[in-house]
């Protein structure tokens, strides 16, 4: 395979910490006003991503660490990439394919696709591995970007 | 060779993660068959070729005439062992 290089979708101004919010309305604005800011996706990014949530629910139960992957169609995003995000306090999503049960996540990878042909093969591997329970954690207790980003490129490798 | 629908809302992400998770599986244990990966209009073209759903979205009701597996287990791992012995066993049969 050929190396790909997981800084085409990953940047350390996308990897945040602590973030607070009271509900997952409020995070995911929170999360798609950074993306906004940055130039990723477009202003209805937000209400879009919010939309899709409610009818298309997020939240994984992962063992130990529970995370949600909020993402929305193509058409919102101008420049791929994939934002990673630790709560301050766990905000309860919906469980992806039952939309019922809460997921009590505290951590948030939100997926920005805008060309699915060229990034679905680093999206799916990048994918892989932060659903792995250990990465899950050491994002959890990681306090700054760059280890973040070290962890998952060593796993890339590995 | 049976066929392995597996569906998300869009088709990109949580699809292709767990259709990748299966694929390994189904070397692992040297069970021949296909996935197709797609997002919700391709579940409703693709299904009547299909010998299993994989499923990501919350259960419709409908009755597709085939089995209906839950994909979470493919992108969690939790539980994975059951669910791909469930999928085996369609798939086998």
């Amino acid at each position: 395979m050929a190396k790909t290089d997981i800084m085409d979708l990953l940047d350390e101004n996308l990897i945040l910490f602590h973030v607070a919010a009271n509900d997952s309305t409020e995070l995911l604005n929170k999360l798609s006003d950074v993306l906004i800011g940055r130039g990723y996706v477009k202003d209805t990014f937000a209400r879009k991503l919010i939309e899709r949530e409610k009818k298309y629910p997020t939240g994984l139960p992962t063992a130990g660490v529970q995370v949600a992957i909020p993402h929305t169609d193509s058409g919102q995003v101008l420049r791929g990439c994939i934002l990673i995000a630790t709560l301050e306090h766990p905000v309860a999503f919906k469980e992806m394919g039952n939309g019922v049960n809460d997921v009590n996540v505290q951590v948030v990878f939100m997926l920005a696709v805008n060309d699915p042909n060229s990034q679905i093969g680093l999206l799916k591997e990048l994918m892989g591995i932060m659903l792995e329970e250990s990465v899950i954690r050491s994002i959890l207790e990681a306090d700054d970007p760059a280890t973040v980003v070290e962890l998952l490129s060593s796993k890339m490798q590995g | 060779m049976k066929k392995i629908l597996v569906a998300c809302a869009s088709g990109v992400a949580s699809s292709q993660t767990a259709a990748s998770k299966i694929e390994k599986l189904l070397k692992e244990r040297k069970i021949k068959a296909e996935l197709i990966v797609g997002d919700m209009k391709s579940l409703e073209r693709e299904i009547k070729y299909c010998d299993v759903y994989v499923t990501l979205t919350p259960y419709s009701k409908k009755d597709y005439g085939v089995p209906v597996i839950s994909g979470i287990p493919f992108l969690t791992g939790v539980g994975i062992e059951k669910a791909f012995e469930e999928l085996a066993g369609i798939l086998t049969k």
